[in-house]
C-alpha cells in the first residue's frame, strides 16, 4: 500500500477509533460525555516511567483523570470529556490538543499519540544493545531518535538494561536502518564496538 | 632662543670678566661663554663663579668632551648654555646631576676637591632654578586638564552614589606624560570626548531617574551552575564534571563514561539539571568554556546580593573522596553583548572564593550590576584539564574537583526608593502617573521600560501601568532649588546665581519648547555633565585679593578636590566640602587629619589600584601571557594573585606606615596559597591575601621581587636584565636611564638554551656607546636574573632545546612538563660603584640602605600623581624638603604622603 493512501486511512481512523475493553468501550471522537479513553503514550520507555507519567497527571493534568496505564504496550486510559476539556475541538483535533498540553507540562517527555492500528502480531521486535546509556535521560534521548522513524510502533530504552527495543511494521523499516539513525546521532552500538 | 637668560641677566648686568675669556683660544669652555654674551645672554650670576665653573670645565671635562673626543655623544665645546629650549636645559641639568653625584669626572681621573664640585653645581643650580622661575612667572605650574577615565567613572558614581556604574570603558583613553594618565599635558579632549561625555551623561541619567513609583521587587533566584543557558551542562554531559546529591554522585546522572551522555536537550527536559544537584568540575575556564550563571542576567542597575555555597573534593574514576587541600573559585561580573549567546563575553574581577575539602563553605558578596550583567564562575586553582575527548572521560579521571552547591541571586537592593541618585536630581519631588489629557501640550518623558533583553535571563522586569515622572507645581522655582544642590556637588565648589541662572534658563526655555518637568531638567542636568565646570580640574587661586606671593596658592575647594581626586580618584565628599567652606582645609592639623580619614575609607583602593597601576606598570601585567612550554604552572589564578599581592603589600606599607626601603627589602610578604607555593613558602591555605612573616634569607616580599613586578618586566618568554634593570633603575630609584642609541641591535633572546643572557650582554658592553649606560643598568637586572618570567626563584634557565630533565618541584602534578633545564643562573654583579653583589639578598641589602634615594623617587612619583603635573628642576628643594621631613620622622610611606599633602607643591597650582 502507498504511503499517501496508508496516511490518509490512518487519519480517518484518528477520527473513528474505538477502544474496546471489557465492559468498557469509548471511542476518541465521541465527545458527548465522559467517558474513558485510551490513548498511546509517549515517552513511556522504561518502566520507572510509570510512576513519572502518574505523579505528572496527578500534579499537572488532573482534569484528564488517569484510569490506568499499561506499560506493555505504552497506552494509558483516562476519564474526560472531550467536549468539556477541548470545547470546540473537532474530533481529529483532541488527540493534538491532549498531546499539546501533555507535552508542555513534561517538557515535551511524554507524549499522546491515538492507538496502533497495526495488529501486535504483525509487528516485529528488534533488540539494540547500546553503549553509554547513563541515565534516564540519556535513555529519553536514545528513545525519541527511534520512536520518531517511520515504521516504528513501540519503543523502549533503558539505562539500566543498557538496551532499547523498538516494536517496528518491517514493511515499513527494519533493524539497519534504526541502527543507521543512532549512529547519526553519535549514539554508539555495542555490535559496533 | 635664549629669552630667559636675557631676561635674567637684563638686571644684573652683563659680566665683562668673561666676556674678556673669549680671546682665550684653548678654553672651549670661554669660547662658549662668550658666545652667550655676543647672543645677549650670559651663563653665570657672578663673575666669581662662572670663573670657577670655567675653570672646573677646563680641568675635568673639556679633555674628553671637546668636539674631537666627544665622549658619550657629548661635546661641551658647541653646547650653547641656552636654558630655555627644554631640550637644552635637560643636557645641563643632567650634566649637573652628574657632577652632583661624583659620576663625573669618571673614575681614573683627577678629582676635583669636594669644594670646586659644590661651587660648580651651586652655581649651575642658581642660574636653572632662576631660569626656570622667570619663565614659568605668572603662569600656574599645573595646567588646567579634565578629569580621566577612572576619574570621571568614580566622579559619577559617587555623585549618585552608583557605586558599580562602567561608563570608562566607552571613554577615548587617555594619555600619559611623566609617568601617569593624570598629567595635563596628556590629557587633551576632542570633539569625540564630548560626543561620549553626552552619550555616558545620558546613559547615567537613564539610570538615575526612577521611572516607576514603587522600588523594583526584590527576588531571589537561586541558580545552578549547571544552568542549560551556561556551559557547564554541555561539559557534564562529556565528563568535565560530575552532579553530585550528598557528596555523592547523583543517582539520575551517573559520571560520564565510555560515551558522553547523549543528547543535552533531551537532558534538560528530564531536569537533570535542575533537581537541585551540586555540580563538580574538574575544568577550568578555557576558550571553549566559560561557566556562566546566566539563568541571572540583571535587569535592574543596583545592588544585589550574592551568596554560594563551595566546597571541594578529589574525584577517583567514580568514587568522591577528601581533597587535596582548600581550591579556589574566582568570580566574576560578565556583562553580556549582543544576544548574550557563547562565551567570552567582557568580564571583570570580583573575588576569589575559597572551597575547602569536603565542607562546603558560605559565602555572601553584595556588589553591583548594571544591566545584563550576569556571573561568572572560574575553578581557578584547578590545572588545566578536560576529559571531554578522552575515553572513558570522568571514569577514568583521578584529580581535583571543586563543587558549587547552588548560587543564590537576591536583588536588586535599594535602600530607599526613589533611589539617592533620583534625589540627586529631583529632590523629594513627587513621582506621578503622566496622563496626557491632563497636559495638552506637553511632551511626555521618554523611558525605556526595564525589561530583560536576554533570552536565557529567568529573572524579569515587573509589570508597570502608566508612565510615571516627577511632578512640579512650580517648576521653575523647584528648578532652580534642585540646580542650587546639584551644580555645587558636581562642580566640587561655590557655583553663583548668575552661573545657576544659566541652567534655570535652559530648563526654562525646554518647558517653553513643550518639554515635561523631567525632561526640561534633564537637559539642563546633561548640560551640566558635560560642561567645562564638571570635566575639568579648576585649580583657582585662593582668592582674587590673594597677595602675589601667594597667587598660586589652591583655593580650599580646589584644595579639596586635590585630596579627593589623589586619594579616591573622585569627587570631594560632603566633609571636605564643609571644611573648604569653612576656610579650615589649609591648616596643617585639619589637613593631616583629612588625609588619614581619606586613606582609611574604602575609596582609597581606588588609589592604590590607579597609581600602582602606572608607577609599577601594574596595568600592563596581562600584556603577555608566559610560554604555555617553558612556564606551563602559569595561570589566571597566578597573575591574579601576583596582583593583589602588590596591592596588599602597597596597602600593608601605608597602613603601617613603613619605611621605603621597603620597596627593595622586606622581612615579610603579602601572599595567598597560590603566591605562597609559586614562591615556595609553606603553610599558606586560601586565596586571601594576608601578611606573612618571612626568614632573613628570604628575597620575597618587597616590589622588586614581587613576580607582578618580575613578570612585568619580562616578556613571557625569556627575562633580561636590561628591561628589569632599567624598571628597577626608573621606578624603583628615580633614576630612569637614557633611551638606547637607535643605531645598536637589541640583546635578542636564546630560548634554545645555547647561551645566557649575561654572555649576550657582555658582547653588547663591549660597544663603548653602551658600556656606560649599562653599568648602571645591568646590575640591577643581574640580580634579578635569580627569577624567571613569572617571579618563580631559579637556579637554571629553563630551555625547550638543551639541557636535562627539569625535575617537577611544586608544580601541580596536574600540569604536563615539556621544559629542560639549561644553563646555570649568574646573579651576582657590582653597583655602578663598584660595591659587589653575589645574590640578589646582597643587592637588596646595598640597595635598600639607601633609604634617602628611595623615599625621594617615592615622594617624586607621589607628587607627579597628585598635583598632575612633572616635576622640574626648581621643585627639587621642595622635593628635598619633604623627604627630610619625612626622615625626621622615621622615614614612613604614610608619613611621606602627610608631607607630600603639606607641601608648597601639593598646595599651589
Amino acid at each position: 500500500m502507498p504511503r499517501t493512501t496508508f496516511k490518509l486511512i490512518r487519519l480517518l481512523l484518528v477520527g473513528l477509533m474505538v477502544v474496546i475493553s471489557p465492559g468498557l468501550v469509548s471511542a476518541d471522537d465521541k465527545p458527548a460525555e465522559p467517558k474513558l479513553i485510551k490513548h498511546q503514550i509517549t515517552g513511556l520507555f522504561c518502566p520507572e516511567r510509570e510512576q513519572d507519567f502518574k505523579v505528572l497527571c496527578e500534579q499537572k493534568l488532573a482534569k484528564f483523570k488517569l484510569v490506568s496505564i499499561d506499560y506493555a504496550n505504552a497506552e494509558a486510559t483516562f476519564d474526560y470529556d472531550p467536549a468539556k476539556e477541548f470545547p470546540g475541538a473537532k474530533p481529529e483535533q483532541v488527540i493534538e490538543r491532549f498531546d499539546n498540553e501533555v507535552r508542555n507540562v513534561s517538557r515535551h517527555t511524554f507524549g499522546v499519540k491515538p492507538l496502533r492500528t497495526i495488529p501486535k502480531e504483525k509487528l516485529k521486535l528488534i533488540e539494540l544493545p547500546i553503549v553509554g546509556l547513563d541515565c534516564k535521560a540519556c535513555s529519553l534521548a536514545v528513545y525519541e531518535i527511534i520512536f520518531r522513524l517511520k515504521g516504528v510502533e513501540q519503543a523502549t530504552a533503558s539505562f539500566k538494561s543498557s538496551k532499547a527495543t523498538a516494536l517496528v511494521d518491517p514493511e515499513k523499516i527494519d533493524q539497519t536502518e534504526i541502527e543507521m539513525a543512532l549512529k547519526q546521532r553519535g549514539v554508539t552500538l555495542k555490535s559496533a564496538q | 632662543m635664549i629669552v630667559g637668560l636675557q631676561i635674567i641677566y637684563s638686571s644684573n648686568g652683563f659680566d665683562m670678566t668673561l666676556f674678556n675669556l673669549d680671546s682665550q683660544p684653548c678654553s672651549s669652555l670661554r669660547r662658549l661663554l662668550a658666545r652667550w654674551l655676543v647672543c645677549g645672554a650670559v651663563a653665570v650670576q657672578s663673575s666669581w663663579a662662572a670663573a670657577q665653573t670655567d675653570s672646573f670645565f677646563k680641568q675635568h671635562c673639556i679633555e674628553c668632551h671637546d668636539a674631537s673626543t666627544k665622549q658619550g655623544g657629548l661635546d661641551l665645546t658647541s653646547l650653547k648654555f641656552e636654558l630655555s629650549p627644554a631640550e637644552s636645559f635637560g643636557k645641563w641639568v643632567k650634566i649637573h646631576d652628574r657632577i652632583e653625584s661624583g659620576e663625573m669626572p669618571p673614575k681614573g681621573q683627577a678629582r676635583p676637591t669636594a669644594a670646586d664640585r659644590d661651587a660648580v653645581v651651586k652655581h649651575l643650580k642658581t642660574e636653572f632654578i632662576q631660569a626656570e622661575r622667570q619663565k614659568l612667572a605668572g603662569e600656574p605650574r599645573t595646567g588646567i586638564r579634565r578629569m580621566t577615565r577612572a576619574e570621571y567613572e568614580n566622579t559619577m558614581r559617587d555623585l549618585f552614589e552608583m557605586p558599580g556604574l562602567v561608563l570608562q570603558n566607552d571613554l577615548p583613553p587617555d594619555g600619559s606624560a611623566h609617568g601617569f594618565d593624570k598629567n595635563s599635558d596628556a590629557l587633551d579632549i576632542s570633539h569625540v570626548n564630548l560626543a561620549k561625555y553626552i552619550e555616558a551623561a545620558d546613559r547615567v541619567l537613564n539610570v538615575a531617574i526612577a521611572i516607576q513609583p514603587e522600588a523594583p521587587t526584590v527576588k531571589t533566584q537561586r541558580i545552578s551552575l549547571a544552568n542549560p543557558a551556561g556551559f557547564v551542562a554541555h561539559v557534564l554531559m562529556n565528563g568535565d564534571g560530575v552532579l553530585l546529591k550528598n557528596k555523592q554522585v547523583d543517582s539520575e546522572f551517573p559520571a560520564s563514561g565510555e560515551q558522553g551522555h547523549i543528547d543535552q536537550g533531551a537532558h534538560e527536559r528530564m531536569g537533570s539539571f535542575h533537581n537541585g544537584a551540586s555540580v563538580g568540575l574538574f575544568r577550568h575556564e578555557d576558550e571553549s568554556f566559560h561557566p556562566y550563571f546566566n539563568e541571572f542576567v540583571a535587569i535592574y542597575p543596583a545592588k544585589y546580593r550574592l551568596r554560594t555555597s563551595l566546597w571541594s573534593f578529589t574525584w577517583d574514576k567514580g568514587v568522591v573522596l577528601p581533597g587535596r587541600g582548600t581550591e579556589a573559585v574566582r568570580l566574576s561580573i560578565v556583562t553580556l553583548t549582543g544576544d548574550g549567546r557563547g562565551g567570552g563575553h567582557p568580564s571583570s574581577f570580583l573575588t576569589h572564593l575559597d572551597a575547602p575539602s569536603m565542607t562546603e563553605q558560605q559565602h555572601e558578596i553584595t556588589t553591583w550590576f548594571n544591566q545584563n550583567d550576569t556571573i561568572g564562575l572560574n575553578t581557578a586553582s584547578l590545572a588545566p584539564a578536560a576529559n571531554y575527548f578522552k575515553k572513558k572521560r570522568a571514569m577514568e579521571f583521578t584529580g581535583p574537583g571543586i563543587v558549587c552547591d547552588y548560587l543564590d541571586v537576591e536583588g536588586p537592593l535599594f535602600e530607599s526608593w526613589p533611589p539617592p541618585s533620583h534625589k540627586r536630581l529631583f529632590g523629594d519631588l513627587p513621582l506621578v502617573e503622566f496622563i496626557a489629557k491632563d497636559h495638552p501640550n506637553v511632551r511626555p518623558p521618554k523611558h525605556e521600560a526595564h525589561r530583560q533583553k536576554m533570552f536565557m535571563g529567568k529573572n524579569v522586569a515587573d509589570p508597570i501601568k502608566g508612565l510615571w515622572t516627577v511632578q512640579s507645581e512650580q517648576p521653575l522655582v523647584d528648578a532652580d532649588k534642585l540646580l542650587a544642590k546639584f551644580l555645587p556637588k558636581a562642580f566640587r565648589r561655590p557655583v553663583e546665581d548668575a552661573e545657576r541662572q544659566q541652567y534655570v534658563d535652559q530648563v526654562s526655555e525646554r518647558l517653553k519648547a513643550g518639554d515635561c518637568f523631567e525632561t526640561a531638567m534633564r537637559w539642563s542636568y546633561r548640560l551640566a555633565l558635560c560642561s567645562p565646570a564638571f570635566l575639568y580640574h579648576s585649580p583657582a587661586p585662593a582668592k582674587s585679593d590673594t597677595p602675589a606671593t601667594e597667587s598660586r596658592s589652591l583655593s580650599d575647594y580646589a584644595l579639596a578636590s586635590r585630596l579627593s581626586y589623589f586619594f579616591w580618584n573622585s569627587m570631594p565628599d560632603d566633609r571636605l566640602m564643609e571644611l573648604a567652606a569653612g576656610d579650615k582645609l589649609h591648616q596643617p592639623d585639619v589637613l593631616k587629619s583629612e588625609v588619614d580619614r581619606l586613606l582609611s575609607s574604602p575609596k582609597s583602593q581606588r588609589f592604590v589600584e590607579d597609581f600602582l597601576g602606572q608607577w609599577l606598570k601594574l596595568r600592563a601585567i596581562a600584556a603577555n601571557d608566559a610560554d604555555k612550554k617553558l612556564y606551563p604552572e602559569f595561570s589566571p589564578y597566578l597573575q591574579d594573585s601576583m596582583v593583589a599581592e602588590t596591592r596588599a603589600y602597597f596597602r600593608e606599607l601605608l597602613d603601617k606606615n613603613l619605611s621605603a626601603s621597603h620597596l627593595i627589602q622586606s622581612n615579610f610578604a603579602m601572599l595567598n596559597e597560590k603566591l605562597a607555593t609559586h614562591y615556595g613558602i609553606e603553610g599558606v591555605t586560601g586565596s586571601q591575601m594576608r601578611r606573612v612573616d618571612l626568614p632573613p634569607d628570604n628575597p620575597r616580599g618587597p616590589f622588586l621581587t614581587q613576580a607582578a613586578i618580575l613578570k612585568i618586566t619580562a616578556n613571557g618568554t625569556t627575562t633580561s636584565p636590561v628591561p628589569r634593570g632599567a624598571f628597577v633603575m626608573d621606578r624603583l630609584l628615580g633614576l630612569p636611564p637614557d633611551l638606547p642609541p637607535s643605531n645598536v641591535a637589541a640583546v635578542e633572546p636564546d630560548v634554545r638554551g645555547a647561551t645566557t643572557i649575561r654572555e649576550q650582554l657582555a658582547k653588547h658592553r663591549d660597544n663603548r656607546a653602551c658600556a656606560a649606560c649599562h653599568a648602571k643598568i645591568d646590575p640591577p637586572g643581574f640580580a634579578l636574573e635569580a627569577f624567571d618570567v613569572i617571579g618563580g626563584q631559579r637556579g637554571r634557565y629553563r630551555s625547550i632545546g638543551e639541557g636535562d630533565a627539569a625535575p617537577r618541584g611544586k608544580i601541580d602534578p596536574f600540569i604536563g612538563i615539556s621544559f629542560k633545564l639549561g644553563p646555570t643562573v649568574d646573579v651576582s654583579g657590582s653597583l655602578p660603584d663598584g660595591r659587589p653583589f653575589k645574590d640578589v639578598l646582597e643587592f637588596q641589602k646595598l640597595v635598600a640602605a639607601d633609604s634617602n634615594r628611595l623615599l625621594t623617587n617615592m615622594a617624586q612619583r607621589l607628587t607627579i600623581y597628585s598635583i598632575g603635573r612633572g616635576l622640574t628642576f626648581s621643585d627639587r628643594d621642595a622635593i628635598q624638603r619633604v623627604v627630610s621631613n619625612t626622615q625626621k620622622q622615621g622615614g614612613g610611606i604614610k608619613t611621606l604622603i602627610h608631607e607630600v599633602v603639606q607641601s608648597d607643591l601639593f598646595q599651589t597650582r
